[in-house]
């Protein structure tokens, strides 16, 4: 396919490739110098480039309009949720992996068939469940119903990369006097640091991004993560566009820097873990 | 329920499970099971059963079989309304979707200048979060100042300017776009990953004929990339069969349900018609379940029998 572009057809690909980047890339550009303007500014010329950039709006959204609060929840929800997942969802993993026991195939199906479930199967009766334990409304719900979302596609993952351990490593580890526990955190856990990872980070960024469960599990405004924060003040500050363009930059800035981090791990990760 | 023991790779068959193996499995396996059970499959049930009732004030349940189901099939205006819309919104959506995907690959596979860097660009959108992609693109599609309305007033089409996503006849597209802008970047990387592994002597094989390149990609590439496309197809079909956060943001279902989904319909039910009652919204979310399975059933079977056809 290379060998016969000639160049007409070599420039036409490019321009191709430059007009589908710019649909993509574009509009953050766009809300990045949207949110180092004001509102009057904006109004005046939606698409200037910041020539007097306003960094303190960051300060301010932090400072007055709560973004600090909705931040810090995010983070307190999700870095739990996918400590939790991950160390839950690898144990099993280990379990199911490692262990040939009577029904481990039925249980295999029972947790991965949860990767299939629609989130309205759950949420209705989510809602009266949590309700009645007391954890309506609270962020420790919300981190408790998050591990279980994403247990399934956790196991998912982990199982597939443990069942391929060789099973001397074990053994060996088994003659030398290892206990099963021992196993588990010395020589699977280690050796599966890369895909522990890949997943860790898909979690985060599923559950940062994540916006039904906490609209319907979470009402007060000062328990509201980042996605509901956001949403709360679209309604509220309606012409603030200034404003709310900083909010999404702070949304996005810690999604942003991961993603330059580990392009690639992110990459494959997503690929692997939605192609079942 | 009890399935044979099996023997996976590399496992000895020594390990087969003694008494004495019964206390590590069920440290390893049961808090993940225990969690799960209870905030997943405990609701799944708990809906079923929920969406046999009627909810009323003070805690009050009644007892209707299969009532809500048939007052949903024969009186909802507005829950056929919603099945319709999701339904194009599914087969267009995934269609275009998929599509994209497999252009942008190609785009990549066919080495042109700076591959990696396209590829991170056009994945990016896939990453960040739906209320943040919402609201963007409902300022693009704003009508005063949104690009799309600035651009075509620009190359003097102001006439056909408007508000795209506040007129009934165009919302439905509008989100659509968006949904494909999103997702059009996560089909590209697995047909790229399947574009790679694609066996290199079959490829030589066809340059080595002088196959010019639109025959090689009709007649060698595309054949080969089929497993991949439906499997794709399928998954994408399933996401948007779900399809709730993209629709909530920009247009709540509005105007007038031109865009309403069965799930954000399930979600207007269940929390913002103020009726206490959970019963009718869990007949909703209960059938349009069993229709995905149903679909899904039907669409891998459909789409896999053509392909033992062919080959």
């Amino acid at each position: 396919m290379q060998k016969g572009l000639v160049p007409l057809k070599k420039i036409t690909l490019l321009l191709f490739v430059v007009v589908c980047s710019v649909i993509t890339g574009g509009p953050f550009l766009w809300v990045a110098a949207l949110s180092l303007r004001t509102t009057p500014e904006i109004l005046g010329r939606p698409y200037g480039f910041p020539l007097h950039p306003h960094f303190g709006k960051f300060l301010k959204a932090w400072t007055q309009s709560n973004y600090g609060q909705y931040f810090w929840n995010s983070t307190v929800v999700v870095v739990t949720a996918v400590v939790i997942a991950t160390l839950l969802g690898a144990m099993a993993a280990h379990g199911l992996a490692r262990y040939p026991f009577r029904g481990n195939r039925a249980l295999r199906f029972l947790i991965l068939s949860g990767m299939m479930l629609p989130p309205q199967m759950m949420i209705l009766s989510l809602f009266q469940i949590m309700f009645s334990l007391g954890l309506y409304n609270s962020l420790s719900g919300l981190v408790v119903v998050y591990v279980a979302t994403q247990l399934p596609m956790t196991i998912y993952i982990l199982e597939t990369f443990f069942s391929h351990i060789p099973q001397d490593l074990f053994d060996a580890a088994k003659l030398d006097g290892y206990a099963d526990f021992e196993i588990f955190w010395r020589i699977a856990l280690p050796v599966a640091t890369p895909a522990v990872f890949t997943t860790a980070l898909l979690n985060f960024i599923i559950l940062w991004n994540e916006f039904l469960y906490a609209v319907v599990l979470l009402t007060d405004n000062s328990k509201r993560t980042l996605p509901l924060g956001i949403m709360f003040f679209m309604g509220g500050h309606q012409i603030d566009v200034g404003m709310v363009a900083t909010g999404l930059m702070i949304t996005i800035l810690p999604v942003l820097l991961l993603y330059s981090c580990f392009s690639e791990t992110m990459i494959k990760g997503m690929a692997a873990g939605a192609v079942r | 329920m009890a399935s044979m023991p099996q023997v996976r790779h590399g496992e000895r068959t020594s390990l087969t499970p003694q008494r004495s193996a019964w206390i590590p499995i069920i440290t390893f396996v049961a808090p993940a099971l225990i969690i799960y059970a209870g905030f997943t499959l405990f609701p799944v049930l708990k809906t079923i059963y929920d969406s046999m009732h009627v909810m009323k004030p003070h805690n009050a349940v009644e007892f209707v079989g299969l009532g809500n189901y048939r007052a949903l099939l024969t009186h909802d205006v507005v829950f056929w309304k919603a099945v319709t819309n999701t339904a194009i919104f599914s087969l267009v959506g995934t269609v275009c979707d998929v599509a994209a995907g497999l252009l942008l690959a190609l785009c990549l596979f066919a080495k042109v200048p700076m591959a990696r860097f396209w590829k991170v660009v056009w994945f990016s959108p896939v990453l960040i979060s739906y209320v943040v992609v919402g609201i963007i693109w409902v300022w693009i599609y704003d009508q005063d100042w949104g690009i799309v309305n600035t651009v075509l007033r620009w190359i003097g089409l102001g006439s056909v300017a408007h508000p795209w996503l506040g007129d009934p006849h165009t919302a439905l597209w509008a989100v659509l776009a968006t949904q494909i802008w999103k997702w059009a970047g996560f089909n590209m990387i697995v047909f790229l990953a399947a574009l790679y592994a694609l066996p290199a002597d079959v490829l030589g094989a066809a340059e080595l004929d002088h196959c010019g390149w639109l025959a090689k990609l009709v007649f060698v590439i595309l054949p080969m990339l089929r497993p991949t496309a439906v499997s794709l197809l399928v998954l994408s079909f399933v996401g948007k069969m779900m399809i709730f956060d993209v629709v909530w943001i920009m247009t709540r279902g509005g105007p007038l349900w031109s865009t309403e989904t069965v799930s954000t319909y399930v979600y207007k039910r269940a929390f913002d018609w103020n009726t206490f009652d959970l019963g009718y919204p869990s007949a909703i979310a209960v059938l349009w379940f069993i229709m995905i399975l149903v679909f899904v059933a039907v669409l891998t079977r459909l789409l896999w029998q053509h392909d033992k056809l062919e080959f």
